[in-house]
């Protein structure tokens, strides 16, 4: 059975565009547009790695991740971050709630896809 | 990998942003001064950047990025956004949406576009506070470059870059190779220093020969851009820290870096000095410097502490922030939760599928009834019921709040407002009314001119408002309600009115009407849409609102719409638009006239009578309809159909808005769904016909144009009482 990755993104194009890119690697795709969102999406599916944006409404990229890591069954999945969000101090916060990778946008779809097969 | 789907999801996406980043830097121009109205219009710059970025549309990305800049500024309280900025972010605004104008349409960006864009950056630039960094240096090292320059001593060789790489420990076994990297960068110029960074390498039992400790800081002479330099790291971007300080930055962005990776600073600031990156006295001064802040805060400072200011942000203004916005979005929810894009084109063809399910209905229900089956009979209207409610629901997917079309006119208000000199305020009532989409788009024009006109000729100058004892600040207000399936927009000014008399002249000169006709105030005000009067020359007081006014009134009966007006002098004027809702779908009344089957808008309809009850006016085609004069037309007549029996008449009595007629037929059949098809160019031109149907038994129903034959009806009998005159016959 293909992985499962969830797509955390407030921006449906650049959910499309990641969505291009994993699906035509063999991943399926879940959307989420924003935190809360992608809080739902988590119960009742398995799924096998997050790729989050972090500035988003309602609820941003790395409050998200730790309320996901308090879920039992999610404490391991890796996320990566997607954002325009170039900060060292963003990233420490990411990488201190769990985040495995940082990619910052724009990026290229090759290295995204790089990343999530070193992660899965 | 085709992206041409995502590309015209990011249009549509960056349109809305846009819209809703204006429509917040309008309220804070009305004093909001609420912090997510401030984060709402970051994000919007935010969004667009980014997902801009993915397409290579690189001049959207590198101009957002500025003023992405300044709203982060804005977010963090470090700039108040006052009317000076407003007035430059809208612009920044519109030029954004003329970027994706032209992205849209695959246009280059010409000079006077980029130059436009590079005036409105440079007015930008007093709230950057400091340099803006380039759009690609995403490192806080590189955020820092190019400040604090002329306080350093000491030579160093700054002309190269620094690169400081620590790899990932994992970059072995996922099959990459170090030093592939270094190789591919002397491509790219020469690296004239290199110190390999062994401290992380662990005692010999614990070392794991798969596992990656090194890192390295280089010195790269090179002419390469920074782009070229960061792709160099393409591979190992993610797991690895890479830092790239661009030549002839300063030493803070050494200092920080030296804060920023995990080593001894004593010991990185001694590689940075033998690699000629910094000098000696540089390093000193740093670092002395930062004692003296730590000690006045009483407190042992970090040695990057002295740059919170220009480092991103501070944690606790971060945190604080963040938690702000957390409540705010509790407390709102927000719509992109609550709507799905779907392309208008498949709402229009599920729309046409209804429709055809709608009048096969009517056929099978011809044949149930044929038949007379009665549980056929009963399936079948349950079946139509259930048909009736998916059209139903199917409607209401296009239609929209017109709240989004009325928004668009703040931005026009304030900036005509601006330009004329004038003090305008623009209300707003009953923006949650819908109406369907396609309609909303061709009210865009029209209303965008009677805007226009009333704010130009219809309100008055400061001096004369003072004058006429009314508030400096003129009003102008745009309502929507729903009426009896209609929709009615109302544009209503406070402005000097309508001289009903000027207007009469000018159309007696013009020779539109004769002198001594007797007009009533409604039709002398509707004269304004005669193009005779219109192009004319402007009219002093009459408020000139005259040019192009017919095509005004053009568009909205292309809607199967109606415009009246009320106005009184040194008072104010009001514009009623009365539109259907739909134009796709409506409920209708079946009749037939010689032999052609006719339907009736049912919303139009009042009630339906024998004609021969009825008491008619002497000479006159008029009945007399519990004491009220109603002319009538026949559609026998109209439409030169074969003669019927006069005896068996019925007339379908009928109202637009306020006026009255009546419709004289042969038979009457009941009430009937239709789809209205619009009638081909040919007959565009063919008055009292507004499209066609099709009916259950496959036979094509003419839809009437009530508007129409009730003004025709109305003429006829005026013409035939006072010698109207000709003119204006023509006109209708």
């Amino acid at each position: 059975m293909s992985k499962v990755i969830l797509v955390v993104d407030d921006s449906a194009s650049v959910r499309q565009v990641v969505g291009i890119a994993l699906r035509g690697a063999g991943y399926t795709v879940v959307e989420a547009n924003d935190g809360k969102d992608a809080l739902t999406k988590l119960d009742g599916q398995k799924i096998n790695l997050v790729i989050s944006d972090v500035n988003m409404p309602n609820m941003d990229g790395i409050s998200f991740l730790k309320e996901m890591k308090q879920k039992a069954n999610y404490k391991f999945t890796p996320v990566i971050m997607l954002t325009t969000e170039g900060a060292e101090e963003k990233k420490r916060e990411g990488q201190a709630a769990g985040a495995k990778a940082w990619i910052v946008k724009p990026f290229r779809p090759e290295q995204m896809l790089q990343a999530v097969s070193m992660l899965i | 990998m085709n992206l041409d789907g995502a590309l015209q999801t990011f249009f549509a996406e960056a349109e809305d942003l846009l819209n809703s980043m204006e429509a917040a830097l309008l309220r804070l121009d009305e004093g909001d001064k609420d912090m997510e109205t401030i984060n709402e219009i970051f994000r919007a710059a935010h969004t667009i950047k980014g997902s801009a970025g993915l397409f290579g549309l690189n001049d959207i990305v590198s101009f957002t990025h500025i003023v992405e800049n300044v709203l982060d500024r804005a977010r963090d309280e470090k700039i108040t956004v006052s009317g000076d900025l407003l007035s430059i972010l809208l612009p920044c605004r519109d030029h954004i949406a003329v970027l994706v104008e032209n992205a849209m349409h695959e246009r280059a960006n010409d000079e006077t576009c980029l130059a436009q864009g590079q005036a409105l950056l440079d007015a930008l630039k007093p709230w950057l506070g400091v340099a803006a960094a380039p759009v690609i240096a995403k490192q806080e090292s590189n955020a820092s470059a190019g400040f604090f320059d002329g306080n350093t001593g000491g030579s160093s060789d700054r002309d190269s870059w620094h690169i400081s790489v620590r790899f990932g420990p994992d970059l072995l076994r996922n099959g990459m190779d170090p030093f592939s990297i270094l190789r591919f960068l002397r491509t790219l110029g020469e690296i004239t220093h290199i110190t390999t960074i062994t401290e992380h390498l662990p005692e010999f039992n614990d070392f794991d020969p798969e596992q990656l400790y090194l890192g390295f800081e280089i010195t790269l002479g090179s002419n390469a851009s920074q782009q070229q330099i960061e792709d160099a790291f393409m591979f190992v971007r993610e797991e690895s820290s890479i830092k790239i300080i661009p030549p002839r930055s300063n030493i803070y962005a050494f200092v920080n870096l030296i804060q920023s990776l995990p080593e001894n600073a004593q010991r990185l600031g001694e590689i940075l000095v033998k690699s000629h990156a910094i000098t000696y006295q540089e390093l000193e001064a740093a670092l002395a410097t930062q004692k003296n802040q730590a000690k006045a805060l009483g407190k042992v400072g970090m040695l990057g502490d002295i740059l919170i200011e220009e480092q991103a942000v501070a944690p606790e203004i971060v945190n604080a922030a963040l938690d702000k916005q957390k409540k705010n979005n509790e407390k709102k929810s927000s719509p992109e939760n609550r709507f799905i894009r779907v392309d208008a084109e498949r709402l229009d063809k599920l729309i046409n599928l209804i429709g055809e399910l709608v009048i096969n209905r009517q056929r099978v229900d011809l044949l149930a009834s044929k038949m007379g089956n009665p549980t056929l009979i009963e399936a079948v209207t349950s079946m139509g019921n259930f048909t009736e409610a998916i059209r139903d629901a199917a409607l209401t997917l296009r239609m929209v709040p017109i709240g989004d079309t009325f928004q668009k006119f703040k931005r026009v208000v304030r900036d005509t407002a601006k330009s004329l000199n004038k003090e305008i305020e623009l209300e707003i009532e009953g923006a949650e009314t819908e109406l369907d989409r396609s309609m909303v788009e061709k009210l865009n024009d029209p209303l965008m001119h009677i805007v226009r006109n009333a704010m130009d000729h219809g309100i008055e100058s400061i001096s004369v408002r003072q004058a006429r004892n009314k508030p400096d600040s003129g009003t102008i207000k745009l309502t929507a309600r729903h009426d009896a399936g209609n929709i009615v927009i109302g544009i209503h000014d406070d402005g000097g009115g309508l001289d009903v008399e000027k207007i009469r002249k000018k159309a007696i000169t013009n020779g539109l009407i004769e002198e001594g006709v007797h007009l009533s105030r409604q039709e002398l005000f509707q004269l304004i849409f005669h193009p005779g009067l219109s192009t004319a020359e402007q009219v002093t007081n009459l408020s000139g609102r005259g040019v192009g006014m017919d095509v005004v009134k053009r568009n909205i009966e292309e809607l199967q719409g109606g415009i009246e007006i009320e106005s009184e002098m040194g008072v104010g004027t009001s514009l009623s638009i009365r539109l259907p809702l739909t134009l796709a779908i409506i409920d209708g009344f079946h009749v037939t006239a010689g032999n052609i089957d006719f339907i009736v808008p049912q919303n139009t309809i009042l009630e339906c009578v024998d004609l021969n009850s009825l008491n008619h006016v002497q000479g006159q085609n008029c009945v007399n309809l519990r004491g009220d004069q109603v002319p009538y037309i026949r559609l026998r007549e109209i439409f030169s159909l074969q003669p019927g029996n006069h005896s068996r008449e019925k007339i379908v009595v009928v109202q637009f808005g306020e006026k009255r007629a009546g419709i004289v037929v042969d038979e009457l059949h009941g009430e009937i769904q239709t789809v209205v098809k619009p009638m081909g160019p040919i007959f565009q031109a063919l008055k009292g016909i507004g499209g066609s149907s099709l009916l259950g038994t496959g036979a094509v129903a003419l839809i009437l144009d009530i508007q129409q034959l009730i003004s025709f009806a109305i003429n006829r009998e005026h013409l035939r009482n006072n010698a109207f005159s000709v003119n204006i016959q023509e006109q209708e």
